[in-house]
């Protein structure tokens, strides 16, 4: 082939395909969007569109599975959960992308139902078309093998398995155990079985889980986080508004950097640590491009 | 087809209403229950008779029931034949019913002979009167039995479609959330008691077979009760007896007519023979009561002998199995176990909304004297924190009807570690699902940071958890969550001394967001901490010993003071004793310990500003405070 019109080919499928384009640069350096602003909806939609848009995770007709934090009887206030307002925002965002449907979910630890309505997502959500809100339904968690190094297989949720895309979207918060909870321990959401016994080797068990679940796009809640006593808090002192949503396709550049947001460093996280190690993606975050949206 | 009079239009609607009620006593996605099942209950004459006769007071919440009285003194039984959702179901059951002849055993004085002992034990204080009112025998037999069974059913044959046809349920998944949320109950739960409670129920419909309302004119207490009240009433039918020539009465009447006279005590007005008469003869009227309707209270022997038996029933079935008890958890915001055992019907309405199916009937863990009555059973299902539907719907307020901040701090029990079985301690690995559980916001259950050699011979750290009994409601969301199987690590146990927790010690300044431009010297978390980590103890109320004394004094600023402050006769103070002095020092440490890479770190980052600064800064005080704890932890 001609030099010339390679470069023809490249360049023309560069501009006509922008998911290659930003793959190429995805691969390069991974990138984490940190939007700051008071209007949650208006800095997910900045951060999302600093990734490229919506457009690049969804095509037309995608399933698209939301997996926020709605773990908790608490008000959004409290910062246990995650913001409806960005949830709501990716919704909407993942349908103008084209989304057929979308799915919201969580497997909570107070009773779902309380935990839908307290949090403020049956309200958010409610009426949106092609949003369905919905409580997890045990039938629907399947044995996979994941050949881990502490889990060999577990149970998880078919419908986040079977996702044309699967958005992460934790909140960022203190956790008692792994200090910070963000995305890679979000993806607990999705398992079924006795999770809580994960929690012996915590680390490697989350990397287990997130090497077979990916998350194609991770968008971080810290429109205010929970900075201590979590992962439930309850108490309006332990919240700061940090007014920031932070989103990666990077799962744990965007753990490491919200771990930023807390005062630590990322390889305080052993959580983080281990998905590093474990090819899960990047946490030194002068590998990782900021971009301030 | 027999015409419907206005009696059976009201018969019917009421059924309706307790229906609706009973499907409505559940969590519907609202905070509040307006209208539940206890409406029914609220105006049951034998709860407040039975209430009155055993509480030795009363409660406004009864006040229906007292209206119905009076108007069952003025007019007779019109509940039995009007409103009684159990009458109503066995009216529309006994015509499909072939009959044969009536059971002997029932005749007589049966009826009281269950009515007058039960009253009596009620008045010494053993209530069983629920156990056999109608209406609790029928929400009972709904609630443990049929509908879990129905409800079961049908979560089955969705599950199943699942497992048919896959994703493709999704279509008809509407229509299903439509059902779950309205109709079915939300979670799978079996009851003990369930066959009993079907059994009762079954077994007076099965009674029909013998003749009519046989359970309503023979046996039921309530009916009993009413009759008695109802005998002089003045509104009576005419004629009171069964016309010579006619007869057509006996056949048409469900339960007044065993012989020639109409029996006021059973008759339920529900006007069937009026309607049925061809002669019009029959009226019903307001008149004065005639006398000589043979004796008003039966023979004087089952007077007497209900007296007794009732007083030696009392006596009997009080015996109480002391390891049973431990484990007697009581929903939030009961009294003594005495006092609740007085007013609680029995009704299993607390048991049918409890919103994680926490409460089940006792069998005989309580002795025989809180057979049906509700506990909380914290492996299948906890507290929730911030539901108080139980006593929202208690008809009697044996649970009071609390508002949710009260009902937080009501004591159910108290957590207890389990160090033979609690992972961090008997296995060394890390665990703490039982913390990040516990529900307050400044937590019962803690962690501190310890280093242990594991099996190979290295150091590693782990966090081992504590309970703090001045933070404890005993909610049992960490016996619930213990990932360990079978026994939990961590247990509810009872406790004698359930005064409400301080509300100080809950969470200080509750409603009040974070000051952003806190420093250092004021962040608030850093106060909070010392007192938290350092001093739960603090401010003990000086009966303690000299350990919390000097404890509590170790720190003035204490936010805490007087959190710890017990009664004297506070069994749980050895809690305290145990843990020796860590507490006192701790409290000081904390100040210096704010130091911070962090802060330097996000400084130099310049992108997270004040705010998370704090945060960092919160954090390192909180482990400052732990490291200085760990310095002098006796355990170790």
């Amino acid at each position: 082939m001609h030099r010339r019109s390679f470069l023809k080919i490249l360049g023309l499928s560069a501009i006509f395909n922008r998911l290659f384009w930003n793959e190429a640069l995805a691969a390069n350096q991974p990138v984490v969007a940190v939007a700051e602003g008071r209007d949650a909806a208006q800095i997910t939609r900045n951060a999302i569109a600093a990734l490229g848009g919506m457009k690049r995770f969804v095509k037309h007709g995608d399933v698209v599975v939301i997996k926020p934090n709605i773990g908790w009887d608490r008000t959004s206030a409290q910062a246990a959960n995650t913001n409806p307002a960005v949830v709501k925002t990716i919704a909407e965002e993942a349908l103008k992308a084209g989304a057929k449907k979308v799915k919201v979910f969580d497997r909570s630890c107070n009773d779902e139902r309380r935990c839908y309505v307290n949090s403020g997502m049956t309200a958010a959500l409610g009426g949106m078309k092609n949003v369905e809100l919905k409580f997890i339904e045990d039938e629907r968690f399947k044995k996979i093998a994941l050949r881990g190094k502490v889990l060999s297989e577990w149970e998880l949720y078919d419908e986040a398995l079977h996702a044309d895309v699967f958005i992460n979207v934790p909140v960022a918060k203190h956790h008692s155990l792994t200090k910070v909870t963000l995305g890679l321990k979000n993806v607990m959401g999705v398992m079924g079985g006795n999770r809580g016994a994960i929690h012996r080797n915590i680390d490697e068990a989350l990397a287990d889980v997130n090497s077979v679940l990916k998350s194609h796009l991770v968008v971080v809640d810290a429109t205010r986080v929970l900075t201590a006593h979590g992962p439930q808090g309850g108490n309006l002192r332990d919240v700061k508004a940090l007014n920031k949503v932070l989103a990666s396709t990077d799962i744990v550049a965007a753990d490491a950097y919200a771990t930023t947001l807390f005062g630590h460093r990322p390889e305080d996280i052993s959580v983080t640590v281990a998905a590093h190690r474990r090819g899960l993606g990047e946490m030194n975050l002068n590998k990782v491009r900021i971009v301030r949206a | 087809m027999r015409k419907a009079n206005l009696a059976r239009i009201i018969q019917l609607l009421f059924l309706a209403v307790f229906l609706v009620l009973f499907v409505r006593t559940e969590y519907r996605g609202s905070d509040t229950i307006s209208a539940a099942i206890n409406s029914f209950f609220r105006a049951d004459p034998l709860v407040v008779v039975s209430y009155l006769l055993s509480a030795h007071s009363l409660t406004w919440l009864l006040f229906p029931a007292v209206i119905t009285l009076v108007f069952s003194t003025l007019l007779g039984r019109f509940f039995c034949g009007w409103i009684c959702p159990l009458g109503t179901l066995l009216d529309l059951v006994t015509v499909r019913i072939k009959k044969s002849a009536p059971l002997r055993i029932l005749k007589g004085n049966v009826k009281y002979w269950l009515l007058f002992p039960m009253l009596v034990a009620a008045f010494f204080h053993v209530n069983l009167a629920g156990v056999l009112d109608p209406i609790a025998i029928l929400v009972r037999g709904l609630t443990f039995f049929l509908y879990p069974i129905f409800g079961h059913t049908v979560r089955s044959g969705w599950v199943d479609l699942y497992g048919l046809v896959g994703e493709r349920r999704d279509y008809i998944a509407p229509a299903y959330a439509v059902l779950r949320d309205n109709i079915l109950p939300f979670r799978d739960t079996f009851y003990p008691l369930a066959f009993l409670s079907g059994f009762m129920f079954l077994g007076i419909i099965y009674l029909e077979r013998y003749e009519s309302r046989n359970w309503c004119r023979n046996l039921c207490p309530l009916g009993t009760l009413l009759g008695l009240f109802g005998r002089f009433s003045i509104f009576r039918r005419s004629p009171s007896s069964l016309c010579d020539d006619c007869k057509a009465c006996r056949a048409v009447c469900p339960c007044a007519f065993e012989g020639e006279l109409l029996e006021p005590d059973n008759c339920l007005l529900c006007m069937k023979c009026q309607q049925g008469c061809r002669q019009h003869r029959v009226s019903f009227d307001l008149a004065l009561p005639v006398p000589g309707h043979g004796p008003y209270l039966p023979e004087r022997r089952v007077l007497l002998g209900g007296l007794l038996s009732g007083f030696l029933l009392a006596g009997s079935f009080r015996f109480r199995k002391p390891e049973a008890q431990a484990r007697l958890l009581r929903p939030p915001g009961t009294g003594s176990e005495d006092e609740f055992l007085k007013k609680c019907v029995r009704c299993g309405e607390c048991m049918k909304v409890c919103l994680t199916g926490a409460l089940y009937p006792a069998v005989a863990q309580g002795g025989v004297e809180a057979v049906f009555t509700p506990v909380v059973t914290p492996r299948l299902g906890y507290c929730e924190y911030n539901c108080n539907l139980c006593g929202q719907v208690c008809p009697t307020a044996a649970i009071p009807s609390l508002p949710i901040e009260e009902k937080r701090r009501a004591v159910i029990g108290k957590a207890v570690l389990d160090k033979n079985h609690c992972l961090p301690y008997a296995k060394k690995t890390n665990c703490i699902v039982c913390e990040e559980h516990c529900p307050f916001p400044e937590k019962a259950i803690k962690s501190e940071e310890v280093e242990e050699i594991d099996r190979h011979g290295n150091k590693i750290k782990i966090l081992r958890p504590y309970v703090v009994d001045e933070l404890c409601n005993g909610c049992g969301i960490c016996e619930n969550v213990c990932p360990l199987e079978g026994k939990s690590g961590i247990e509810v146990f009872a406790v004698k001394d359930k005064s409400p927790l301080k509300a100080v010690a809950m969470a200080p300044a509750d409603d009040q967001p974070s000051d952003p431009g806190a420093g250092d010297g004021s962040d608030p978390y850093g106060g909070t901490s010392a007192g938290k980590v350092g001093d739960p103890y603090g401010g003990g109320s000086g009966k303690e010993s000299d350990v919390n004394r000097r404890a509590g004094a170790g720190d003035g600023s204490d936010p805490y003071g007087g959190a710890g402050a017990g009664k004297e006769s506070d069994p749980y103070r050895g809690g305290a004793g145990e843990g020796g002095d860590p507490y006192g020092g701790a409290g000081t440490g904390v100040g210096q310990e704010v130091k911070s890479p962090a802060r330097k770190k996000d400084a130099g980052r310049g992108a997270s500003g004040d705010a998370p600064a704090g945060a960092g800064n919160r954090r390192k005080g909180n482990d400052g405070g732990k490291e200085v704890w760990e310095g002098e932890n006796p355990y170790r």
